[in-house]
């Protein structure tokens, strides 16, 4: 690659190309653009004319200097121009590239990833295989064409685990498995490694080693440990050149469950100090809820630091037999409890009803054998919520009947009365020892002290299922530990006092670490493996290289000792274990480790992450090429007249019209607006086409009339759909009555209620008088009951002769339809409406009516074709279409009730009210 | 002349039903008649004498010699007096129509405008039909279809006017012209001067009057070409090419009024009349001005 000007050259002979650039001048300058043929009979008349000038028979030098442009952009395009070239001595061979892939590289991954993708193209341009070793999870070398790395590049991730003796040794042997030499290209992750020399020394014996050093220094945080009432947080650093200031993240959930900051803490590092340390005082309630600190800004797992129980400190409620006891307080049963759990839990004194709202962790009831019945049922509500109640047994407790003949909800097991004494004074045997636990213990793996002797307990009465309640016993095998579950919680007893009286247990440093195995206390320090022997840890939250929490409840459980011993690998991840409710975490930095940067020998080559990445200009310079050839394209039809400036505007329209996105076209029949500058009848649909058909074009039959003979002039009628339209901009519905009509949905019946309520009217339509009339029911009208029976329909009558329904508009009698006869009924008049001596309609000034239900069929009768022909007949003869005029008249009468209300009903006043006026 | 075959009849019905629109759209046209003293055949116009016609011209007495069914009872009841109702003595008038179907007039400018070929002929057709329906004897110049008159001769004359020329620019047919009839030249008339000198002198020396109507595109009129363009004829016999179109517009136009002042002094000598028409205008301002033009022309 040759390198002019900061832009390298795959392909620089082709510039070469540039030189023919004068030749295409002169060319494409003898050259004019070619004519347009066009048909013209008047050329007669042409023939014989001279052109004036010979302007135009040349290309404009603009145009021409655009076209030079377009090809020097396509042959510089062509030699493959590289913006920052790697201009590196290039070797030959294979090459090997090692990933430290560990927590530490993943503040930087994104740059190791960019570097490896410009060192893989660098080692495809030159030909040479790659394999891509990963320390911390190595794999068999597979030589492979730079380009499939390359694809590979986004599966490549940092482990949360630095490399460990173990993998050292199986990418040792892997490396042994390959023949010939190779060039290695080492991606430290900025912390030296242990085994660094071996690896050198295999490297250095099968070729060159290049080592790509991280631009940034590593930065780690330790576990937080709880130093006096405080969150101890500490740093570490690798590179100790400045002074930094660090600001740590204390993140867990607040009260709604949300992930936030709970508070932050800032550790200043001077010069020269690898390690700083700093403070936290969080309020208990605050503490409980830390899930982890991590250092604002770094990506990785080493700057996550899970918290568990060692900040968690439980609260736990002691409640001893008597408030005010005078005896001594070496004797006080909860003497040693205190003493046991103060250090490293909240203890809360009080009576049980003062306690219980606090709603500790944990409630010890020190030989407390009776409970008043309002606290017993408060405190199994809490056991059942999950609490766990610790009992110690004593004197009280052995005296009470207390789960004596049967089991007590809050006791494990039935004692028998009084308990018994072992080697004191007056008994022959000698005081017990313990007996090891069982493996299902929770206790399983403690070592007993020699001198925990019991020379008193309460004994458990034999029961089917005392055995399996039984935790802890002593060597005769008399339980001295029993437990219960409860709903989530569990109920234990000891089966001993609190104090000395009747064991040494309390006395000994087993006693503590069986509160702490119940999960009573958690340990101030991280336990170490002997305290752990037996157990068994499930991965609750293991942290990724990145410090991403992901769900571990899919990996598989680790022992206890190895837990806390073993270093950190693809079996033991990062991140929180728990076992039997208490919860340990693991974390990428221990208490205990420093960071430290790696030495490299001199025989190696050094270098650093690339600042400026290499930049492929070919595409560029092409596609600048392409545009300057549109133009062209554009620019040679507008000067050879083929482009008009019409047509050209034209053009954008219709580009700018197909780059927007077309709005989806309103519905013309449910477009509101439309419906409300108008009035519109609305016929609800059926279901039936034909009737629905029928419906609609007696309503536009009906609104020709009104718009003929009226001021009332409506717009086409609308099939209204009850369940999904809009009732209010609909004056009047006409439904008619089919009886396979489904029953509209509650939804449905509250609109159309809602409807009817705010001045709505529906003209119910049996179409069955000549069936009603006799007096038998039709389906339909059997149906319309159905249908209505939801709707907020007031009493009805049949229209009174005095109903400004007779009168809206025309004087009517009856209301036929396209039968006729069948009475129509209305909201019926107000029981105080009274005939007035002298005139002839009550004063029936109430609202409108919001039903009117008959049979005649008037929308058969309305109907018109499209042509304005009446579609159905009616009758016969002149009769006939006499009441097809009634029929109208009646469609004209309910609009306008409907629309003017009961204004009619007025005016039928106004000559009485005249005459009193006494004009 | 050569003359291509008629096409099938769809094309034929299609222009006659345009051209029967347009006639529909106007009086019978009134050809003032001449009086000539040869070719005298009856016409629907009055010679000012009694004679053979249908309309009215006097009431004369019976006189001897006159059949019994000349008799018009309806006068003669009224007096003893026997009358003989004489009718007007009417004659026809002969037009001869020449419109050129020559491949220059199988032009248009744009998509929204109709071929001058297609105007020429519905105009021809339509001044064809309105003459037959006024009585007169219309029919071609030359031999091809001698005057006749009566619904047949317009599916004759359709006919032939469905025809095309294939040469770029037709000559006037000028022969078999009867003498002291009338005649309607439709064409762009762009193609050599001298063939229409000939056929107008030709045609003035037999007493023929008449009309000649230019039937061009707007864009012959405007001349909107810009840039380097190589004009053809239709059949592309003829090429002009021209670097800057722009620059020949005035020279253009300049020559174009040119030749229609030649044209219209020609007219003028030869007594006839002279008239523009652009396919971009409504063809019924072209039939009102051969209407027009026609009736007014010198008895």
């Amino acid at each position: 690659m040759s390198v002019i000007a900061g832009i390298g050259f795959t392909a620089p002979w082709l510039l070469l190309g540039l030189l023919v650039l004068p030749a295409l001048w002169l060319l494409l300058r003898a050259v004019p653009p070619a004519p347009i043929k066009r048909l013209f009979p008047a050329v007669t008349l042409l023939v014989g004319l001279r052109d004036d000038d010979s302007q135009t028979d040349r290309t404009p030098w603009w145009l021409l200097l655009l076209r030079m442009l377009a090809v020097a952009a396509v042959i510089i395009g062509l030699a493959g121009p590289v913006l920052n070239p790697n201009a590196r001595a290039d070797g030959t061979g294979p090459v090997v590239m090692v990933l430290d892939a560990s927590w530490a590289g993943a503040s930087h991954w994104r740059a190791l990833e960019r570097q490896l993708d410009s060192d893989l193209t660098e080692a495809g341009r030159a030909g040479r295989p790659v394999a891509i070793l990963r320390l911390t999870d190595p794999a068999p070398l597979v030589f492979q064409a730079a380009d499939v790395w390359a694809q590979q590049l986004p599966g490549l991730a940092p482990e949360a685990w630095r490399a460990t003796a173990d993998t050292v040794e199986q990418s040792l042997a892997h490396l042994e498995g390959v023949t010939g030499g190779f060039d290695t290209h080492w991606y430290s992750d900025g912390l030296a490694l242990e085994q660094q020399d071996a690896l050198l020394d295999a490297f250095e014996a099968r070729g060159h080693v290049t080592v790509v050093a991280p631009p940034a220094p590593v930065i780690g945080l330790r576990p937080p440990t709880f130093v006096d009432g405080a969150i101890s947080l500490q740093a570490v650093r690798a590179d100790t050149s400045a002074a930094q200031s660090l600001t740590v993240l204390a993140q867990g959930k607040d009260p709604g469950g949300t992930l936030r900051t709970l508070a932050t803490a800032t550790i200043d590092l001077a010069a020269d100090e690898a390690e700083g340390e700093t403070r936290l005082s969080l309020p208990a309630e605050l503490r409980g809820r830390l899930q982890w600190f991590a250092l604002q800004g770094r990506r990785s797992a080493g700057a996550i630091a899970l918290s568990d129980d060692s900040l968690r400190r439980r609260e736990v409620a002691l409640i001893g037999s008597v408030s005010g006891n005078e005896g001594l307080a070496l004797l006080s049963p909860l003497h040693y409890l205190r003493k046991a759990l103060v250090e490293t839990t909240d203890l809360l004194e009080g009576n049980l009803t003062d306690l219980l709202p606090a709603n500790p962790d944990v409630i010890v009831l020190a030989d407390v054998a009776q409970l008043p019945q309002s606290q017993e049922a408060a405190l199994v509500e809490w056991v059942e919520n999950g609490g766990l109640l610790v009992r110690f047994a004593g004197p009280r407790l052995a005296a009470s009947d207390t789960a004596r003949n049967e089991e007590h909800v809050l006791m494990p097991v039935r004692l028998r009365a009084g308990g018994r004494s072992l080697g004191g004074a007056m008994s022959w045997g000698a005081p017990k020892t313990l007996a090891p636990f069982a493996e299902n213990s929770p206790f399983f793996g403690l070592v007993i002290p020699d001198e925990v002797t019991v020379t008193s307990q309460v004994v458990a009465q034999p029961d089917p299922n005392l055995a399996e309640r039984v935790i802890a016993e002593l060597g005769d095998g008399t339980p001295l530990v029993t437990r219960k579950p409860l709903a989530q919680g569990q109920v234990v007893l000891f089966h001993v006092t609190a104090n000395a009286e009747w064991s040494s247990l309390p006395l000994s440093g087993l006693f503590v670490e069986m509160l702490e195995r119940l999960a009573v206390s958690s340990a101030a320090q991280s336990p170490d493996g002997a305290e752990l022997e037996g157990t068994t840890w499930s991965p609750v939250q293991v942290l990724d290289g990145f410090g991403q929490i992901q769900d571990g409840s899919s990996l598989p459980g680790v022992a206890g000792p190895d837990l806390v011993s073993e270093p950190l690998g693809a079996e033991l991840r990062p991140g929180v274990y728990t076992s039997n409710g208490r919860s340990l975490a693991r974390n990428a930095v221990g208490t205990e480790d420093i960071l430290t940067a790696p030495v490299w020998p001199g025989s190696v080559t050094l270098r650093g992450f690339e600042q400026s990445q290499e930049r492929i200009l070919g595409g560029l310079f092409l596609a600048a090429a392409l545009v300057a050839l549109v133009i062209d394209a554009v620019a040679t039809l507008a000067v050879s007249g083929l482009l008009r400036l019409g047509g050209g505007a034209a053009a954008v329209w219709a580009v700018a019209l197909m780059l927007s996105a077309p709005e989806g076209q309103a519905q013309e029949t449910d477009n509101p607006p439309a419906l409300t500058s108008e009035v519109s009848l609305g016929h609800v649909l059926t279901g039936d086409p034909q009737l629905d058909q029928l419906a609609q074009d007696g309503l536009r039959g009906l609104g020709d009339i009104l718009y003929f003979r009226t001021s009332v002039e409506p717009a086409n009628p609308a099939g209204v759909d009850i369940e999904t339209d809009e009732l209010a901009f609909y004056p009047l519905l006409y439904w008619p009555i089919s009886p396979q009509q489904p029953l509209p949905s509650p939804e449905a019946y509250e609109k159309l209620n809602t409807y009817l309520q705010s001045g709505g009217m529906i003209l119910f339509d049996t179409r069955d008088a000549d069936l009603a009339r006799v007096g038998a029911t039709s389906d339909a009208a059997r149906h319309l009951q159905r249908l209505a029976r939801p709707l907020d329909i007031p009493p009805l009558e049949p229209v009174p002769q005095d109903h400004v329904l007779t009168r809206a508009f025309y004087l009517l009698q009856d209301f036929p339809g396209r039968q006729r006869g069948a009475p129509v009924w209305v909201e019926a008049a107000p029981p105080d409406a009274e005939q007035v001596e002298g005139l002839p309609f009550r004063n029936l000034n109430d609202g409108v009516s919001p039903v009117v239900i008959g049979g005649n069929d008037w929308a058969a009768a309305w109907a018109v074709d499209e042509n304005g022909r009446a579609r159905l007949p009616v009758g016969r003869g002149f009769a006939g279409e006499r009441q097809r005029e009634l029929a109208y008249r009646f469609g004209v009468n309910l609009v306008m009730h409907v629309l003017t209300g009961n204004y009619k009903s007025d005016q039928v006043h106004v000559p009485a009210l005249l005459d009193r006026l006494g004009q | 002349m050569s003359l291509s075959p008629a096409p099938d009849s769809a094309p034929v019905s299609a222009l006659r039903h345009h051209a029967e629109d347009e006639a529909s759209a106007l009086p019978p046209l009134l050809v003032q008649a001449e009086h000539l003293a040869g070719s005298v055949l009856l016409g629907d116009h009055g010679r000012r004498r009694a004679g053979m016609g249908d309309d009215f011209w006097q009431y004369r007495p019976l006189q001897q010699g006159d059949s019994r069914r000349m008799i018009d009872h309806r006068r003669s009841a009224k007096g003893d007096q026997q009358f003989v109702r004489e009718r007007e003595w009417q004659i026809a008038q002969t037009v001869h129509l020449w419109c050129d179907l020559g491949a220059s007039m199988r032009f248009s400018s744009s998509d929204q405008l109709p071929h001058k070929i297609d105007r020429a002929r519905v105009l021809a057709l339509a001044a064809a039909i309105l003459m037959i329906r006024a009585g007169e004897r219309v029919g071609l110049t030359g031999g091809l279809l001698p005057p006749r008159r009566g619904n047949q001769q317009i599916l004759r004359l359709t006919e032939m006017f469905s025809r095309t020329d294939q040469a770029d620019y037709a000559p006037p047919e000028h022969r078999a012209l009867i003498p002291h009839a009338r005649a309607l030249f439709i064409s762009d008339f762009l193609g050599p001067f001298e063939e229409l000198q000939l056929a107008l002198t030709k045609a003035a020396d037999r007493g023929v009057r008449g009309v000649v109507l230019q039937v061009l595109d707007p864009a012959e009129e405007s001349f909107p070409f810009v840039g380097r363009t190589r004009f053809q004829s239709v059949t592309g016999a003829v090429e002009h090419e021209t670097l800057k179109a722009s620059a020949l517009k005035d020279r253009y136009l300049e020559r174009l009024a040119e030749r229609r002042d030649l044209l219209d002094r020609l007219c003028r000598d030869a007594g006839w009349r002279m008239g523009i028409h652009h396919t971009g205008d409504n063809a019924q301002t072209g039939l009102m001005w051969i209407y027009h033009a026609l009736q007014r022309s010198p008895v």
